[in-house]
């Protein structure tokens, strides 16, 4: 009957080891809620465009992003795009980023200028915009405590609160709509459109009819939604990407910090009892792997429990602030994966050695 | 005289295993590190984004209901400057165009702020490190660190939202992790705009002896449909727009961080006064009493925690200065007062880490020092 030793040393202390499992699973922690803050700010960002009911998103020409960008159009194209052939509806937008206020609460909103009130986007209470009035994301609502029938200002006007809608708001910014022509006042930019949404008949593909698009009206680029939204992401990504990066870099120096300690200090306490089973006949490639085994066995628990935390935070997280998404994804996981291993690994290092040196003829010794 | 006082028990158990006394120092350091570079990146954005503001006119007028120099639209007309040098102790009023620009750079969407100026009148590049001040249309003076990091420089052409852009300078000092810099005539940014003789902002400068708040007050009283701002209020109201929304994914990396210290800083301690139980027992035998055991375990603690905040601080003082030579774009401000909280901290962390080893050196019985 075989004695399960490498289980049996790691439980021996309990303490030693759950703690262990918690320093490792915090340190995985970080990893994996960084990079799901970020993915959940990615996904946000594109919300408004992935539920637009657009196939292909005209833009001045050179812009793909709507994110902190700016683009220009004559209101013409909107005219122009509508008669290719394969376009459905084309519908031109106006977007800016404005400043919501009510009383002394204010918001950072992109302002969208839409003849359709945010159509097709399903509302969650009220209706579209009129005249005068303005639908707002419903975690912006809440925060300006502004719910429907109330009035909030922006660009120095006065607009009614006449709806809400859901899902569009991250940590970075909210979502509104007015009528255009309304806001088209307010910039005083009569005849501009910042973006033209078109929707393609049910026989051209997107990518096709974006090329059309380019290739019939002058100064555009127009892009199909999910290379929009692909574009979109990248935004926010190449910004973080050095912060995940050396986010990435902590957490695997936490984490062989800890499961070193973890290691180091278990294999100590143990060097007597592998002396013993040296002494007893145990081969020193077995003694490692026994040692590899309970820091493999800790990162792995530590993992495990990470994983557990960071989807509790997931869930729990938006019900205390709305805008605070987290979305984990496979390739984030797979990286804590390959961190977790790396940890195993160097981690290992200190231990096995002092194992591998151990002098069967210690044990006679007192 | 006391067996604490003659014999360094806690250093010598500390420095018993070096290469533990290392990790564990190590862990701590890289956690101290974390919340020190964290903050600091944090409050170097906040830096970052107001750095043109800090080089400008102490009041700025913007559309009604302006409140952020940065992701808020503004649109006035440009003729409004002589409205606005007619108000009493305005000692001009210069107009300014400014929006985000998504330049594609290598293929990949790069963030800038262009600023529209008019050449020869403040709102330009305060400092240039090459070329010269862009004049006519079409030219345009971009951050240096961002030309470097694309492979630009003088005479380089850029295409932005369908229109070539010749660099003519490259700016120094104007290098922002969201927002680097870009400037070009106020014609070529309206036109790219479609908003010929608008203006986003005005500069506001006062007359000798006026004060930034009364004058912003009284340019709000005096013109219907705009909002005077001062500097200071605008600068500290884009802070806190882009700030404040890491603040809560920042306090959650901050916690973990912190749990991690106290971890690592309690496993130490409590390994080490585990593997002892027996030293400690015949300590307590020979009539050491419980509070002098409970400094031994808190001692060796707050070394720990001193010890490995010492550390981080020094690596994350590095770090910053590393990243600042290697990575210009991020400004790493690490304060006094986040350096004076974490080591405050860090005492905190070594009372919570003793806590379960006391708990095992109060439990112990002396009597187990003569069993075996």
């Amino acid at each position: 009957m075989s004695v399960p030793l490498a289980r049996r040393q790691l439980l021996f202390r309990k303490g030693r080891a759950l703690a262990g499992i918690a320093g490792i699973a915090a340190a995985l922690l970080l990893v994996l809620a960084l990079n799901a803050i970020f993915a959940g700010i990615n996904d946000r960002l594109t919300a408004y465009i992935d539920r637009s009911g657009a196939d292909v998103i005209v833009a001045q020409q050179g812009v793909d992003t709507m994110h902190m960008t700016q683009s220009a159009l004559a209101e013409q194209t909107a005219t122009a795009v509508a008669v290719i052939p394969g376009v459905a509806q084309a519908r031109p937008i106006l977007y800016v980023p404005a400043m919501i206020e009510r009383g002394e609460k204010r918001g950072i909103v992109y302002l969208i200028g839409d003849d359709s009130g945010g159509a097709p986007l399903p509302i969650a209470a009220g209706r579209r915009p009129g005249l005068g009035e303005i639908m707002l994301e419903r975690t912006l609502a809440e925060r300006l405590a502004a719910p429907i029938g109330s009035r909030v200002r922006a660009f120095g006007q006065s607009f009614r609160v006449s709806g809400e809608v859901e899902g569009l708001a991250s940590i970075l910014n909210s979502v509104a709509f007015v009528r255009r022509q309304e806001l088209e006042r307010v910039l005083g930019s009569a005849g501009v459109v910042s973006y033209v949404l078109v929707r393609a008949q049910p026989t051209i593909h997107s990518p096709d009819l974006a090329a059309r698009i380019e290739a019939s009206v002058p100064g555009v680029t127009a892009s199909t939604r999910e290379v929009f939204a692909r574009s979109e992401r990248r935004v926010v990504g190449d910004m973080t990407t050095d912060i995940v990066r050396a986010m990435i870099l902590v957490g695997f120096v936490i984490g062989v910090a800890v499961a070193g300690l973890v290691a180091y200090s278990a294999t100590l306490s143990q060097l007597r009892d592998y002396a013993v089973l040296r002494a007893l006949g145990l081969r020193a490639r077995r003694a490692l792997t026994l040692a590899v085994a309970q820091i493999g066995a800790t990162v792995a628990a530590g993992f495990v429990l990470a994983l557990v935390l960071v989807w509790t935070l997931a869930a729990l997280l938006p019900r205390l602030s709305p805008t605070l998404v987290l979305a984990i994804r496979a390739g984030d996981v797979a990286t804590a994966l390959i961190v977790a291993g790396a940890v195993t690994l160097v981690a290992a290092a200190l231990p096995v050695l002092r194992v591998a040196r151990v002098d069967p003829a210690s044990v006679f010794r007192r | 005289m006391t067996a604490r006082r003659r014999v360094p028990i806690a250093r010598r158990q500390l420095a018993a295993e070096p290469a533990k006394l290392v990790v564990t120092l190590v862990a701590v350091a890289a956690a101290v590190a974390l919340v020190l570079l964290l903050s600091g990146l944090r409050r170097g954005m906040g830096e970052q984004v107001t750095l043109y503001l800090d080089h400008q006119s102490p009041v700025l007028v913007g559309q009604e209901g302006a409140r952020n120099f940065l992701s808020q639209t503004s649109v006035l007309p440009e003729a409004l400057a002589d409205e606005i040098e007619r108000v009493p102790g305005v000692a001009e009023a210069t107009p300014i165009g400014q929006q985000y620009a998504m330049l594609r750079l290598h293929r990949r969407p790069v963030l800038a702020l262009l600023i529209g100026y008019d050449p020869g009148k403040p709102g330009g590049p305060w400092r240039l490190a090459s070329g010269r001040a862009p004049t006519g249309r079409g030219e345009l003076v971009l951050d240096r660190v961002l030309a470097s990091e694309h492979g630009l420089e003088v005479g380089s052409t850029l295409e932005y939202r369908g229109a070539q852009l010749r660099i003519v300078g490259l700016s120094r000092g104007t290098s922002g992790f969201m927002t680097p810099l870009a400037f070009a005539p106020r014609t070529t940014v309206n036109d790219l705009s479609r908003q010929p003789g608008t203006a986003n902002f005005f500069l506001v400068r006062p007359e000798p002896g006026i004060g930034a708040e009364t004058l912003a007050a009284r340019i709000d009283r005096t013109l219907p449909g705009v909002t005077a701002l001062t500097r200071d209020e605008l600068a500290a109201n884009d802070r806190r727009q882009f700030i404040d929304p890491f603040s809560a994914p920042l306090f959650a990396m901050v916690a973990i961080a912190f749990a991690v210290a106290i971890l690592v800083i309690g496993l130490a301690v409590y390994s080490s006064t585990a593997e002892r139980s027996r030293e400690y027992a015949t300590l307590k035998a020979l009539g050491l009493r419980r509070i002098a055991l409970f400094q031994l375990v808190g001692v060796q603690a707050a070394a720990l925690a001193l010890g490995g905040t010492a550390v981080g601080i020094v690596l994350a003082a590095a770090a910053a200065r590393g990243v600042s030579s290697l990575a210009p774009k991020y400004l790493i401000a690490i304060s006094v007062g986040s350096v004076v909280a974490i080591a405050t901290s860090a005492l905190a962390m070594a009372l919570v880490a003793s806590f379960v080893p006391a708990r095992l050196l109060a439990r112990l019985d002396p009597a187990s020092a003569f069993r075996r």
